[in-house]
């Protein structure tokens, strides 16, 4: 006889937990087993059958697998909370009694946890951890502009900012920015990183305010973990350039509000060679070549020149390579038609992927004051172009507003009537004054856009999202065309009510039964003929109408045919994939009303423009 | 050093010496001080200076035969001082005497200034050992000694005095003279018993104060001061003890640094000057993250990595702050999305036009939206859903068109009507040119199914339940089912060796011989004069109480034909056999209210359905071949296909049940497409057409085909939806009945019609 399988020993009852029960099983606070979900990133799950995996009870709890429970318990970080608990017992303990040398020592000890162990175990593989960079992205931006306050300690907020310019450094040293989207949230940024969309959300540079049934500890377990991430994500970012990481940063331009300009790039091949020399110095003197001197005296031109862009840099360094390095080409005797020029391994590697990567590259922008210039100076950088911006928005902008070579001048203010001097209405001829929306239009298209449509106080094109609209859904691009078409069909209409004017009496009682006719019953047809002739209308005129009826009415019967027939086929689903049918033509019906709505609303504003 | 050592010490010794000469002199001419101011007397005090009032000398071990020599001189002085003492203890006992009257018991104690401390002291009188002091030299006659007196009680004596000569007994006065005692002598009562001398003896003053003392629980020594001032004897200043205890040198280690202690600290110095100890290192100071290539090793497992959460999706023209103007709300459409929930909501924001960047203000609910999507990290399950992306349409199965599909009724080719009283039963004649309708008004109408022509009508008492022609092609007659009664009718007009045919099977000259057991259903025929197409040829008469008639189902040859009565559980179907004239009940007891017969078509085999099962039994076996099981709650119609094996059942609840009956007890195929319950469903005999009528009015035509080979399953088309009937009274189409040789259908319908519908 088989063994008696006992209840709640084996299946769902088994492989799902409760939550109560996870936590009483880890002998730990609520608040540390969610902090360890956060981190870990372990969710609820949603067993098939709730009431099988939670012991017949209905009752609304959530589940976790019981096998990500039992890892939960083998984890490092827990013991640390654990450690942290008796800390504070034993501090609170200590300042209790005044025992401030004891406080203090523990203090010292705190335990702390680092999280390396877990991203290595969440993102295996540095793409999987690209990949899942998005939130962590926009948490970083956002806690970069958060007041620091009780809650919000000064150190993360200074540990955001870095990251996030660390960030920009790299986008903008990588030139792999794609897609910029101005919204009502804020602005999105799209790169495309090691072949991963990577999207992040800036919010606009306004001071925001935490609200009050925002949980900050949850945010900042998050941001704690997220940080170590992009730490990480940064450093074999700016590693795989040769590139030294954290970048150093200048605290005096920092200070003045350079931004990213505050960092700069270092080859970590330089850097290493710059070190040994110090090293080299310091030990003995003699060893110094003169290779050396020419190089560190390079590099220190090369870190000291405040003109030199991050991607300038990269030019001079890398095009003696390039030289190098060309592919000779011996154009084949048999076939001197094949195609010359073939890719070597440091084309690929070094060319943009994107033709529009080096967008601006020909154009110097300066911002005006009222532009935001973190937005612009990271978009027009990232795509290869030279800016510079008023002192009131930062220091360290390359040229000043005087230059020779700007060639467009980034405005966002209405345009005011008034006398200007003779140099600033040179200079308004030689440069081109663009609204900030056309650098985002710009990248967005791929190409420059002319600058009459946004030019200064100009009412500005819409600006559509990048990123498409969902499949099906209204696109305001392509529904132009199909306007014009409908348009066009709606003047046809039109005219022909004038034409058939003078005969409209005797007509209706003709189109009545035409109405009625369909082509393939006689008798119907028959009788309308006799209601013509009795109308006195034409044989002709009366044959071409039916004709026209005729057409509209096979198009419509054909139709009118097929979807009976469907609609009968429809008998013969069975009942889940009726259910399934309804369903998916519920949403598609959703979609072309809303569709159709936004169409008819478009129309109308067109005639609204018109007239 | 020892030497210079040595040296010390000897002066020291040296010193030591000076200092105990100095004492011994200082304390020498104290004495004579004493003497001289305390000439009058104490010279208990004399005696107790020198040694003892010096309450701890101190000793100096290294002159000790110097102190012998002053000792030997301060002892002398004693002898001499001895001398004048006796002479003065007289006076000092007298003055103790007149003390002890000033309640002084004990000696009085002096308090003088110590010479050596400076301290007062107390000082006691000597007690002298002389003869007077001791108790045993006092006064006492009887000298027995220590012995219980008890022994005397019988002798006149009680004890011997001094001399050896006896002590007598001392007169004893009788218990009066005690009273008179204690009366007469006022100190009786300080009196206490002597035994020694069996008398009465006077306490003295100091016993006296000592039983006052115990009495009131005191000490009893009155001297006792149990608060004087605690004196000093060992500690304290100037008490210190200066000389060593012990002689031998001070060892080494006194002075000198331990080796191992030195070798422990220069270890750690060592290692703090190599930097492997930092002293005061803070732990956890060092708060700054080490980043490091962490993803240039294997991964540690090889499980694959969990899933990555869901992206947010990408935003949409409606979220820029510059979007066409089609997709700004109206007013309406803002108020009718501000009563939505926040979660019910299409978008969570409004979407706002902007003329320039310069004017967007900053996002209420940036921080508030990321929070959320955090907690959706969390906090949310997460399923792996399988997005469907094909078209709808391709749902729908593939099937032939109907037009490939033809012939099957599309239209409807004429209408008969009768006047009153909705149609219940149709059927059409097996050459396909007569169809029979009745009505609930007991009008049964024979009509010309080509034209419509009303031939006959025939007039009965009571509902039509059923009727149905004879499926036999060389007679013309048509059962009807009337309350309880079966009626056989001849059609008019009917070619005369048919009628006679008729005629002589329905209404035979010699009647068949009666079976054995009498049946409860009676076989009437009129008498030959009144035949006429007027009246039925033959009447069966049901049991009174069995109920209408509902269904009459004939075998396929035409010689049996079964009736379902609607009336009671038993008995409820009968087999009627025309050629023996000769009814049988074929179930004794059946489960359940029966609703359909059927005769399989090729086989001795029959149909029953009850209101939830269809059993199909084997008549000439006599046993239940099957029991179909097919989740309807109540069957309303049932038919079977012509080849036998394939059983097409509907309910009230919609639902159309394809069995193969090879196959299995649950249906091949569930259908529901009519909205209200179906009514009739009919297999064409020939054409592979089935039909089901239902009280939404509407007929459904399908295409049914059968397969011969096993492994095909059948095909079953939709082909057309047939409406023309009006639902009265919540009734629609009632039956079905295909004719014969054509793909034309009749249908009878509440609405008082009978329509055919042609191809």
């Amino acid at each position: 006889m088989a063994r008696i399988k006992q209840r709640g020993k084996a299946g769902a009852a088994k492989n799902y937990v409760t939550r109560t029960a996870a936590v009483r099983k880890l002998q730990c606070s609520l608040a540390d087993f969610r902090r360890l979900c956060i981190l870990k990133g372990i969710f609820p799950r949603e067993p098939n059958n709730r009431k099988k995996a939670n012991k017949g009870s209905s009752a609304p709890t959530s589940f976790y697998y019981a096998k990500d429970i039992a890892y939960l318990a083998h984890e490092p970080v827990l013991k640390r909370l654990r450690e942290h608990k008796a800390f504070a017992k034993k501090l609170s303990r200590a300042l209790g009694r005044g025992e401030w040398s004891a406080a203090k020592s523990l203090e010292e000890n705190k335990p702390i946890y680092r999280l390396d162990h877990i991203i290595k175990e969440r993102y295996p593989t540095f793409v999987d951890a690209l990949r899942d960079i998005d939130d962590a992205l926009c948490m970083i931006f956002l806690f970069a502009t958060l007041p620091s306050t009780a809650r919000l300690p000064r150190d993360i907020v200074d540990n955001c900012a870095q990251l996030a310019m660390q960030w920009q450094l790299y986008v903008m040293h990588s030139q792999s920015l794609r897609r910029v989207f101005l919204s009502i949230k804020g602005v999105y940024y799209q790169a495309e990183i090691m072949d991963q969309q990577v999207t992040w959300l800036v919010p606009y540079q306004f001071t925001q305010n935490i609200p009050t049934d925002v949980d900050v500890r949850v945010m900042l377990t998050f941001l704690e973990l997220y940080q170590t991430l992009l730490g990480f994500v940064l450093f074999k970012l700016f590693t795989d350039i040769n590139l030294v990481y954290p970048p150093p940063l200048d605290i005096k331009k920092e200070d003045m509000a350079a931004g990213v300009g505050a960092l700069s790039i270092q080859d970590s091949q330089e850097h290493l060679k710059r070190v040994s020399n110090d090293k080299n110095l310091g030990a003995d003197g003699k060893k110094i070549s003169g290779k050396d001197v020419r190089q560190t005296i390079k590099s220190i031109v090369g870190t000291n020149d405040p003109q030199a862009d991050a991607e300038m840099e990269d030019q001079t360094s890398t095009s003696q390579e390039l030289e190098d390095e060309q592919f000779v080409t011996h154009a084949s005797k048999a076939n001197p038609e094949a195609s010359s020029d073939l890719p070597t391994l440091h084309t690929i590697t070094t060319s943009p992927s994107d033709p529009t990567s080096r967008l601006f590259a020909p154009y110097t922008i300066w911002l005006s004051r009222e532009t935001s210039r973190s937005i612009f100076e990271f978009a027009i950088r990232s795509l290869g172009g030279r800016v510079g911006w008023p002192a009131s928005s930062g220091a360290g902008s390359p040229f000043d507003e005087s230059d020779e070579s700007i060639t467009h001048v980034v405005i966002d203010r209405p345009v005011v009537q008034k006398e200007e001097p003779a140099t600033q209405r040179e200079l308004r001829l030689r440069r081109k004054y663009v609204q900030p929306q056309w650098v985002v239009d710009c990248i967005n298209a791929g190409k420059i856009l002319l600058e009459d449509d946004y030019a200064q106080g100009k009412l500005l094109p819409p600006h559509l999202s990048p990123f498409g609209e969902l499949a099906g859904a209204y696109d305001p691009r392509t529904s132009n065309d199909v306007n014009m078409e409908e348009t066009s069909d709606a003047e046809n209409d039109n005219e022909e009510p004038v034409e058939s004017d003078e005969n409209n009496v005797e007509d209706d009682g003709v189109d009545a039964a035409l109405a009625s006719v369909t082509t393939d019953d006689p008798a119907s047809l028959r009788a309308a003929e006799l209601a013509a002739e009795a109308a006195g209308l034409d044989y002709g005129e009366f044959e071409s109408k039916v004709k026209k009826i005729g057409k509209k009415g096979s198009v419509s019967s054909n139709a009118v045919v097929a979807d009976a027939e469907s609609d009968m086929n429809k008998m013969m689903m069975s009942n889940k994939q009726k259910k399934l049918y309804e369903k998916m033509k519920y949403s598609q019906q959703k979609q072309t009303a809303e569709r159709e709505k936004l169409q008819r609303r478009q129309q109308a504003l067109q005639k609204k423009q018109t007239t | 050093m020892a030497s210079v050592k040595a040296k010390k010490t000897s002066s020291k010794r040296k010193h030591d010496e000076d200092v105990a000469e100095e004492q011994t002199l200082h304390s020498a001419t104290a004495l004579e001080m004493l003497t001289d101011d305390e000439a009058c007397g104490d010279g208990d005090d004399d005696l107790s200076d020198g040694e003892a009032v010096d309450e701890f000398p101190e000793i100096d071990a290294n002159s000790d035969s110097d102190d012998d020599e002053v000792e030997a001189e301060e002892a002398d002085e004693e002898d001499e001082e001895d001398e004048e003492d006796e002479n003065e203890s007289e006076d000092d006992e007298d003055e103790l005497l007149t003390d002890d009257s000033e309640h002084h018991i004990f000696p009085k104690p002096k308090t003088i200034i110590s010479k050596i401390t400076g301290q007062p002291k107390r000082v006691y009188p000597e007690i002298e050992p002389d003869y007077d002091s001791d108790s045993s030299t006092e006064d006492a006659p009887n000298r027995v000694g220590d012995v219980p007196m008890h022994w005397y009680d019988d002798m006149p004596h009680i004890g011997y005095d001094m001399n050896g000569k006896q002590v007598l007994r001392p007169a004893h006065g009788d218990e009066l003279d005690k009273f008179l005692a204690t009366v007469d002598n006022p100190d009786s009562w300080t009196t206490a018993f002597d035994k020694k001398q069996q008398m009465e003896k006077p306490l003295t003053a100091e016993e006296l104060d000592i039983i006052q003392r115990l009495y009131a629980g005191e000490n009893p020594d009155a001297q006792y001061d149990p608060y004087e001032p605690m004196v000093e004897w060992f500690t304290g200043k100037g008490k210190e003890e200066i000389m060593p205890l012990s002689a031998a040198p001070e060892p080494k280690r006194r002075w000198v640094r331990s080796k191992w202690e030195k070798q422990k600290i220069m270890k750690i110095v060592r290692a703090i000057r190599q930097g492997r100890i930092v002293p005061n290192k803070p732990k956890t100071s060092s708060k700054t993250q080490e980043f490091y290539s962490i993803w240039s090793s294997e991964p540690s497992s090889v499980q694959p990595p969990p899933l990555p959460a869901p992206k947010r999706a990408l935003p949409t023209n409606a979220e820029s702050y510059n979007p066409p103007g089609e997709y700004l709300m109206t007013e309406e459409e803002k108020a009718e999305r501000e009563k939505l929930d926040a979660e019910d909501r299409e978008r969570d924001f409004v979407p706002q036009k902007y003329s320039a960047l310069r004017l967007v203000p900053a996002y209420d609910n940036f921080i508030k939206e990321r929070f959320s999507r955090q907690l959706d990290l969390y906090l949310a399950p997460r399923i792996q859903r399988v997005k469907l992306n094909i078209d709808p349409s391709s749902l729908i199965p593939k099937l032939p068109s109907p037009s490939s599909l033809r012939p099957f009724p599309n239209y409807r080719s004429l209408r008969f009507t009768h006047p009153k009283g909705r149609v219940r039963c149709v059927s059409i004649s097996p050459d396909g040119a007569w169809a029979i309708s009745g009505d609930d008004d007991g009008i049964v109408s024979l009509w010309e199914v080509n034209v419509g022509c009303e031939i006959k009508r025939w007039k009965f008492e009571g509902k039509i339940g059923a009727l149905e022609w004879c499926p036999r092609a060389d007679l013309s007659y048509f059962v009807v089912g009337i309350e309880e009664t079966i009626h056989f009718v001849i059609p008019p007009n009917v070619d005369a060796s048919i009628l006679a045919l008729t005629q002589s099977l329905l209404a035979p000259s010699t009647l068949p011989p009666a079976s054995g057991t009498p049946s409860a259903v009676k076989w009437t025929t009129p008498s030959t004069s009144a035949w006429s197409s007027e009246k039925p040829i033959l009447s069966l008469h049901l049991a009174p109480s069995s109920g209408v008639v509902t269904q009459l189902s004939w075998h396929k040859r035409g010689d049996y034909v079964a009736s379902v009565s609607s009336g009671g559980s038993q008995n409820s179907v009968w087999i009627h056999q025309i050629t023996r004239r000769y009814s049988q009940a074929p179930f004794k007891k059946i489960k359940g209210a029966v609703q359909l017969v059927l005769f399989h078509p090729t086989k001795p085999h029959f149909f029953v359905a009850t209101q939830q099962y269809v059993r199909l039994y084997n008549l000439a076996e006599q046993k239940l071949l099957k029991t179909l099981m097919p989740g309807i709650r109540w069957i309303s119609s049932m038919d079977v296909h012509p080849s036998g094996d394939h059983l097409i059942v509907g309910g009230y609840d919609r639902k159309l049940c394809w069995f193969d009956l090879e196959l299995s007890e649950k249906p091949y195929k569930v259908l529901r497409y009519h909205s209200r319950a179906i009514r009739s469903l009919s297999f064409h005999p020939t054409y592979p057409l089935f039909a089901s009528s239902s009280d939404d009015g509407s007929i459904q035509v399908f295409h049914a085909r059968v397969y011969n080979d096993l492994m095909t399953d059948p095909l079953i088309v939709p082909l057309k939806i047939l409406r023309g009937h009006q639902i009265t009274d919540g009734l629609g189409t009632l039956q079905l009945r295909w004719s014969p040789k054509h793909p034309w259908l009749a249908s009878a319908a509440a609405d008082g019609t009978v329509a055919v519908w042609c191809s």
